[in-house]
Parts: C-alpha cells; sequence; structure tokens
C-alpha cells in the first residue's frame, strides 16, 4: 500500500506536468486519427468496387501493421528529422487498416436494393453516397476507428523514444532513473495515463457514435 | 507493440465478400506466400548493396559490423521464438479450459480482463516489468531464474520474454476460446451420439474445426512479439532495436535507417512464416 501512497503522492504533485504531457499524447492522436479517418474512408470509398485496387490497398495497409513501430519511427527519421513528426507519420500509417477494412465491409453490407431505391428516387451518385451508403456503413466504420484509436495511444507511448512527447516521456524518465526515488512511480503514472486516456478517447467515440448514426438503425 | 489489434476488427465486422472477391484473396494468399519471400530477399539485397555503396562515417562503421548485426538479429529471434512458444504452452490450454462446460463461468471475465490488458503500452510493461522482475533476481542469490536461465539467456533477455508472454497471450487466448466456441453444437452432439468421449469429442471434432481460428491468433501473436522484440533494448535484452538507438544517439541516420529497415524485413519474414505455417497446418477440408 505503500507504493499506492506514494504514486498518488507522486500524481498529486505533478499534476500540471501530467496534464501538459496528456495533452501533448492527445494531440498527437487526434492528429494522426482525424488525417487517417478521412484518408482511410475516401480510399475505402475509391476503392470498394475495384477488387484489385481493393486488395492491394488492404494488404498495403497490412503490412504497415506488421512492421515494429520502432522500426517505422526510425524508417522516417532520415527523411523528417527527429521529434513528433517521424512517430506520427507512423502512427498514421498504422491507423489506416482497422478504418479502411471497416469502411470497406461497411459499404459491402449496405443492401444494393435500398441504394437502389435511393436511384430510383433520383438521388446522383454522391447523393447516394453521403445520404445513403455511407450513413448506413457509418456504424461499422466508428468501429474501425475506435480500433485505431485504441492502437494509437498505445503505440504514440514511444514517441518519446523518437525525440518526440507525451505520456511516453514519464515512463522514459521513470527508467532512466530507476533506483532514485519516485522513479517507479513515473512509470506508473505513464504507463496508467495511457490507459485512461485510451479507455476515454474509447467512450466518447462510443458516445459521438451512437449520436452521429442514423436514428433509423440504432 | 506493433499489431495488437489485426484480427480484433475482423471478427465482429467482417461481411460476407462477394465470391469473386473471396476467390481473389484466395488467390492473393497463396501468391503471396510464394512471392513474399522473394521480394523480402530482392530488398534485402537491393540495402545491403546500396549500403555498401555509401561513404560512411566511423562512428556509422562501427556500429554497423556485420557481427552487431548478425548477433543483434540472433537476439531478436531468440525473444520472439522463446515468448511466442511460451504464449502457446500458456494460452491454448487456458482457452481449452475457459470452453469446458466447468470453466465456462470464467470464460466472461477472463476475455474482459485480457480485452483490458490490450490497452496497457507495451513500453510501460516492460519498464515495469524490469523493475519489478529486476528486484526479483536481485534479491535472489542463489536461484534457477538467475543462475541457470539467466546465465544462459541474460536477465535482460529473461524479463523481456516474460512481459512479451503477458502482452501476447490475448490474442492466442481470444482465437482459441472464438475457436472453439463457434464449433457447431450439432457437430459436437453427433460426434457424441457416435459414443465418443467428450475428450475425444475436444480432440477429434473441436480442435481440428478451431485449428484455422488458433492460427490466425498465433501468427498475431507472432507479429507481436517481434515487434515488442524490438523494444527489448531497452532493459538490456539486446535485439536490432540497439541498433536504431546508438543511431539516433549518435545522429547517424543512416545507422537508423538500417536499423529499421532490418527490423521491418525480418518482421515480415516472420509473419511470412506465420503465413506458411497457417497454410500447412490449416486441417483439409475446411
Amino acid at each position: 500500500m505503500d507504493g499506492v501512497r506514494s504514486l498518488v503522492e507522486f500524481i498529486g504533485g505533478n499534476t500540471s506536468g501530467i496534464v501538459e504531457r496528456t495533452t501533448e499524447h492527445l494531440v498527437i492522436v487526434l492528429g494522426v486519427m482525424l488525417a487517417a479517418t478521412l484518408f482511410s474512408v475516401f480510399l475505402g470509398i475509391a476503392v470498394q468496387h475495384r477488387p484489385f485496387a481493393k486488395q492491394l490497398s488492404l494488404g498495403t495497409a497490412g503490412v504497415m501493421l506488421t512492421i515494429p513501430s520502432l522500426a517505422l519511427f526510425a524508417i522516417f527519421i532520415p527523411l523528417v528529422g527527429i521529434g513528433n513528426r517521424p512517430a506520427q507519420i507512423a502512427l498514421f500509417l498504422y491507423a489506416i487498416l482497422p478504418i479502411l477494412r471497416n469502411t470497406v465491409t461497411g459499404l459491402d453490407a449496405v443492401d444494393p436494393a435500398i441504394v437502389e431505391a435511393a436511384q430510383g428516387m433520383g438521388m446522383g451518385q454522391v447523393q447516394q453516397l453521403f445520404r445513403v451508403r455511407i450513413p448506413l456503413a457509418w456504424p461499422v466504420i466508428i468501429a474501425g476507428i475506435r480500433v485505431s484509436t485504441q492502437l494509437i495511444t498505445g503505440v504514440a507511448a514511444i514517441a518519446v523514444l523518437v525525440g518526440g512527447g507525451g505520456l511516453g516521456s514519464y515512463i522514459q524518465r521513470g527508467l532512466t532513473s530507476l533506483g532514485n526515488p519516485f522513479s517507479i512511480e513515473r512509470v506508473w503514472t505513464g504507463t496508467i495515463f495511457i490507459i485512461v486516456l485510451a479507455l476515454v478517447l474509447d467512450v466518447v467515440l462510443g458516445f459521438v457514435g451512437k449520436r452521429t448514426t442514423s436514428p433509423g438503425i440504432r | 507493440m506493433s499489431a495488437p489489434t489485426t484480427d480484433a476488427g475482423t471478427t465482429d465486422t467482417a461481411a460476407e465478400e462477394g465470391p469473386r472477391t473471396a476467390r481473389l484473396a484466395v488467390l492473393r494468399g497463396e501468391l503471396g506466400l510464394i512471392v513474399t519471400p522473394v521480394v523480402l530477399g530482392l530488398a534485402f539485397l537491393a540495402y545491403w548493396t546500396w549500403l555498401g555503396a555509401q561513404d560512411l562515417s566511423m562512428q556509422a562503421t562501427s556500429a554497423l559490423t556485420t557481427d552487431n548485426l548478425v548477433r543483434q538479429t540472433r537476439e531478436q529471434l531468440t525473444i520472439t521464438a522463446l515468448s511466442t512458444v511460451g504464449v502457446l504452452i500458456i494460452a491454448i490450454p487456458l482457452g481449452i479450459g475457459l470452453t469446458r462446460p466447468r470453466g465456462q463461468r470464467f470464460a466472461g471475465p477472463a476475455l474482459a480482463i485480457a480485452n483490458a490488458g490490450q490497452a496497457v503500452p507495451a513500453y510501460g510493461l516492460l519498464v515495469l516489468a524490469l523493475a519489478v522482475l529486476g528486484g526479483v533476481f536481485g534479491r535472489a542469490n542463489d536461484n534457477f531464474l538467475q543462475n541457470t536461465l539467466g546465465e544462459w539467456l541474460g536477465p535482460g533477455l529473461v524479463i523481456t520474454v516474460i512481459s512479451l508472454i503477458l502482452f501476447a497471450i490475448l490474442p492466442v487466448l481470444r482465437n482459441t476460446m472464438v475457436g472453439l466456441q463457434q464449433v457447431d453444437q450439432d457437430i459436437i452432439e453427433a460426434g457424441l451420439g457416435m459414443g465418443m468421449t467428450r475428450r475425444e469429442v475436444l480432440w477429434r471434432i473441436e480442435m481440428p474445426l478451431a485449428v484455422p481460428v488458433m492460427l490466425a491468433g498465433v501468427r498475431t501473436a507472432l507479429v507481436i512479439n517481434v515487434g515488442m522484440a524490438t523494444l527489448a533494448f531497452l532493459i538490456g535484452g539486446g535485439g536490432l532495436g540497439v541498433t536504431i538507438r546508438s543511431g539516433i544517439q549518435l545522429s547517424q541516420n543512416i545507422v537508423v535507417l538500417t536499423g529499421g529497415v532490418l527490423t521491418a524485413l525480418l518482421a515480415l519474414s516472420i509473419d511470412w512464416l506465420g503465413g506458411v505455417v497457417e497454410r500447412v497446418l490449416r486441417p483439409k477440408g475446411i
């Protein structure tokens, strides 16, 4: 219980630093997720009816997820230098697959009869897409966004290893000062706040997903 | 940590694919297994040739000796192999136990815990394992862990393997359970009706039918492990992460790039190997 008490003490004494690091972490995650969502949803729409392009893009996105995070971060360092940038690019590449795959499966699952009905009502391609197909696929797309967000929030912890910021800083500081007072507390702080951030983002996205889902299919 | 959720989305969101796409996917899978090693080998040769043509600084040359790179690759492979075997030994029996009538009431909580564990950042888990287990290693003067395993593999490596096992249990456990649960109840009934015992039903009906899903989990675990092994350097476990770190510390981009490219090629080769195993072990007729 001593451990818990000193952890609480450490967190209590470092609230401003923790808020700052959490904000850094959140900014990395939100920026990456926004870019990855826009990119993957558009890509998903573009390749849905092209089997070859679909397999190619899903395959490539899968390869990205196979490459170890630190290696992918490292590959971008010669191009963009150290800092948050290489981490953001790598995280962006990681975030694509779950969203892309769910966009494609979500759109595939839309009943062709409904699309035909929309066409019969005089909707053009664009209207069909934005008023019928995407709204129907939206719950599945949101599920993909949630998976990606969880993944990115955790992996962003190692941005600090390539000179970036975020909550990983606490883990790193703890590691380099192991054996000194408050070293373990730093590691726990970084780890716990990353988990909390991931869970909070998941709950928020779940809520947003519910609110933005068309009432007819909720 | 690289791909904890590779298979997470498919299970609940997969929709029916058209026959044409399905055939393409199969074709891609078969072709991929043949083409991948060729592409990876060519990529390796191309990078190695390019690297040889570069004018390397003293620092880069001393970091990139063949000895270093081979040793780190071997360390990374050892970590990956040991932790994957560890995961299989723990997760598959556990998964079977949790789907038996007596274990079923623990299935929900076990999956919930395993799912929550997924949100734990790999970096944090490694350092916490070092802090906790490092203490155990330090206190024990004459135990098996320190003297036998520790000397043979190095304490950093043992700690790395333990935390990797913790981290990669989830996909194998979940896929074992899902694989067993999705077996048609009627087929099990038929087996029992033919006079098979529960044990025979498990080994001759349920397991073979669950193998494809279980193997997918094993492949995911392999990918997670090879990715996590890149972070082993943080706690003294070695691996190719060492080259990446020294490159960053020395501001030698070419060293960073070499570490990154070699790690990526290694991970892709391991994933390919997992794909081959998946294909070979999959029972005929499913």
